[in-house]
């Protein structure tokens, strides 16, 4: 049995800071999809089960896109091409401006009609749609094998080298030594390979070469470890910079819109109160339909971005899970709250991130939920979502 | 008081399950009685659900959880004590059904606790939490199989029991709506404090409404591991939990005979398709195109219509005879399409697809459910009878 001591003693502090800055990449999408979730909700209070289909057709659109760029797996095999930013910004042009399409055609011919039902049927169509985009995309879209978006269409691969703290200059020396007598082995390694016949057959110079080859690289591994260690360095993904990069400008936008546009104040009166705003002459459909748009373009961008520099196996079900865990982000940071939204979207990629650290990945799936209850219990509003109080 | 009706409809009751089980195992094979045992499950999921959502307004997503928990409970328990014990067959599963719902019952305990402080949304997403926390828990614990299945769980099919298990669901909802106790459930649907004003002890309301609909759940999960001897955590996913939900609100939320109903035939529809001959694009792509437009305009006649009720179930009719025509016409022009032509689809592809499409035009057509909120009876028969006749307009019949 692992008590708690021994599971904090078994940590691996030093890979912490690199699991975090994993957790910004996926927090990022997590908060994209998370503010479809809560905008939808904070206007129509409607659970918008099919914004995760959304999410995945974006990702298709991306596909699609990269291949029309030239980056389908048959032209690859013809030429390898470099690829560069505007590929990319078209790319990602292409799925918002698709999800925003798609999200205001279910809008209008699925949940219009049923506004002045009781929410639970909106909910019941809102499944419909979801289960009808899932099964249906599979019948018309390439599902199996996967198609993944080629790392080609990526000029952002690789990852930036950071130094947290220097190497031992002592460790770093004995380990560039090691590395000479390492390379003066192997060099005497492959002259003598010239002369023989093949490297399973070797004459008994030969295999004394081979020996002390082996051991020269065993001694430089084992040294270059121990000088790694006494220093330590983070490497950063490009792709996971400009994930977060992208998610933070659109968010900037997304707030100017919401706090400093007509627009925006609408949409805020139609959030508060719904059947007012429609008396004070603010078109209800036109910010339901604007609502959609954004909510939508920005599930796309996550899409784009996921598919892109995570690099997901497409098929229609896979954004199933990640739906229901942004939409469990949105209700976290409160529902219908925007900075509420990409706090739960954060604090959900960092709790899974943490639970994978801990060497504990068969939970993951089970933390967003354990999280949620716990926070609902104590603050039924959601961290930034205030309780509303039954008034009689 | 009516003691010969009572016993009269327990023996019916019965009779009537004797009689499915019989006719199952006469006349179908044993694909065909899985169905038949599956669809008496799918009935009492979906009533005891309806007790939860429909009768007493609480939102739960999560209801495949308790039933996740009484089949694996049931399973783990038989699959270790079932050599051991005397008792018959029979009698050990009416026990397992019984250990079953009493392991449902402590996890409906807990997830009916949060709806005291939380409402509507909030609670569903709370209720589809606990149901997926479970379904890990399971699926990251060896002894019950991990990811794996928990198999070689004896097998003990009795049709007869699921049916019967459905009837008493059935009749537990139907006399709890008669009694003053039921009553209370239904004040706290319409209103929580309007209800507690009135002296009905909302918190006690809420967690019995939990604890019922799960315990009948749960010996659901335990005929249906019993039934199928191997059972896996994806049985029981969200989406069987979304599944019954729609059966419930597609009946009719709070109508007992519309969420059986909707059961048997939401899950008949997609095991009816699955076996059904290819169909070709150029049909397919007709039907989505005239179905669109002939939901469009019977939702027109549906809101902008003010004729005779005779009228409008004329006008009913005629706009689905014509989308069929137009339906053949335009199938048949695609049908010159080669790529149309060419393109085919199997009923197995399709299934979840037109089961999709049925929820989304029955919710359109007919928000409030099948049978909205009431329950079969002769009378109501009588009165649609009248309506259709024209009586129904002059306001008469009570």
């Amino acid at each position: 049995m692992d008590s708690g001591l021994h599971l904090v003693a078994g940590l691996d502090w030093g890979a912490l800071p690199q699991n975090l800055i994993l957790a910004i990449g996926l927090g990022a999408v997590y908060a994209l999809i998370a503010l479809g979730y809560t905008m939808v909700y904070g206007v129509l209070k409607l659970i918008n089960f099919a914004h995760s289909e959304v999410f995945m057709l974006g990702a298709y659109t991306a596909l699609f896109t990269s291949y029309w760029l030239g980056f389908s797996p048959e032209a690859l095999q013809q030429a390898s091409r470099e690829s560069n930013w505007l590929n990319l910004l078209m790319m990602l042009l292409a799925s918002m401006v698709f999800c925003a399409v798609v999200g205001v055609i279910i809008e209008f011919f699925a949940y219009r009609p049923m506004r002045d039902q009781p929410r639970i049927a909106s909910l019941i169509t809102a499944i419909g749609v979801s289960l009808l985009i899932q099964y249906g995309g599979a019948l018309v879209l390439p599902v199996s094998p996967p198609p993944s978006i080629n790392e080609a269409v990526n000029p952002y691969r690789g990852s930036i080298p950071v130094q947290l703290i220097a190497q031992n200059p002592a460790l770093a020396a004995e380990a560039a030594k090691a590395k000479e007598a390492f390379d003066v082995a192997d060099a005497a390694f492959q002259e003598q390979m010239k002369a023989e016949r093949s490297e399973f057959d070797l004459s008994p110079r030969g295999l004394e070469l081979r020996t002390a080859k082996q051991v020269a690289e065993r001694n430089y591994r084992t040294v270059r470890k121990k000088a790694e260690d006494s220093g330590r360095e983070l490497s950063i993904p490009k792709g996971q910079m400009i994930m977060f990069g992208t998610t933070v400008m659109l968010m900037a936008v997304l707030t100017w819109l919401v706090l400093k546009t007509r627009t925006g104040r609408a949409m805020r009166a139609a959030s508060h109160d719904f059947d007012t705003a429609s008396l004070m002459g603010i078109s209800v459909n036109r910010i339901v339909t604007i609502t959609f748009i954004i909510g939508s373009a920005l599930a796309g961008a996550g899409a784009m971005m996921q598919a892109t520099f995570i690099g997901t196996p497409l098929t229609t079900f896979y954004a199933v899970s990640l739906g229901v865990k942004a939409f469990v982000a949105a209700v976290l940071g409160g529902i219908g709250n925007i900075p509420g939204a990409v706090l739960g979207g954060m604090l959900m990629a960092l709790a899974e991130t943490l639970v994978v650290w801990m060497g504990k990945s068969e939970w993951k799936d089970a933390i967003a939920f354990v999280i949620l209850i716990v926070v609902l219990l104590f603050r039924p509003g959601g961290l930034l979502g205030s309780a509303k109080v039954e008034k009689v | 008081m009516n003691w010969p009706i009572r016993i009269g409809s327990i023996v019916l009751a019965i009779v009537v399950c004797f009689g499915i089980q019989y006719l199952a195992t006469t006349m179908l094979k044993s694909d065909g009685q899985r169905l038949v045992a599956l669809a008496g499950l799918y009935v009492t999921l979906a009533v005891s659900l309806n007790m939860i959502n429909g009768i007493t307004g609480q939102f739960s997503i999560g209801h495949a959880a308790f039933y996740c928990v009484g089949a694996y409970i049931a399973g783990f328990v038989s699959l270790r004590f079932f050599q051991a014990q005397p008792l018959q067959p029979v009698l050990w599963l009416v026990v397992m059904m019984v250990l079953g719902a009493a392991a449902a019952c402590v996890a409906g305990f807990v997830v009916g606790l949060p709806s005291l402080r939380l409402r509507g949304d909030y609670l569903a997403i709370v209720t589809l939490g606990f149901g997926e926390i479970i379904r890990i828990v399971i699926q990251n614990t060896k002894e019950l199989g991990g990811a794996y299945a928990l198999d070689k769980i004896p097998a003990i099919r009795e049709i007869w029991l699921v049916w019967l298990l459905a009837i008493v669901t059935i009749a537990v909802s139907r006399n709890l709506l008669k009694t003053a106790r039921g009553l209370a459930f239904l004040a706290v649907r319409e209103d929580e404090v309007a209800s507690s004003a009135m002296g009905v002890n909302v918190t006690q309301i809420k967690v019995t409404a939990f604890v019922l609909g799960s315990a009948f759940a749960g010996a659901a999960g335990a005929l249906l591991a019993h039934y199928e001897t191997s059972i896996l955590p994806t049985t029981f996913s969200m989406d069987v939990s979304f599944i019954i939900l729609t059966m419930v609100v597609l009946g009719g939320s709070g109508s007992i005979t519309g969420s059986a109903l909707a059961a048997v035939s939401l899950f008949y529809l997609p095991e009816y398709l699955r076996s059904q001959p290819p169909v070709s694009g150029a049909s397919l792509a007709a039907a989505v195109i005239v179905i669109v437009a002939v939901v469009a305009v019977l939702r027109r006649i549906q809101h902008h219509y003010h004729g005779t009720v005779a009228k409008k179930v004329g006008l009913y009719i005629g706009s689905i005879v014509g989308g069929v025509v137009a339906k053949l016409i335009l199938g048949a022009l695609f049908g010159l399409i080669p790529a149309f032509a060419k393109a085919s689809y199997t009923g197995d592809k399709l299934r979840m697809v037109i089961f999709a499409g049925t929820l989304i035009i029955v919710m359109l057509l007919r928000p409030q459910g099948i049978f909205a909120h009431h329950e079969f009876s002769w009378t109501l028969i009588r009165r649609l009878y009248d309506k259709v006749r024209g009586k129904g307009a002059q306001g008469a019949p009570a």
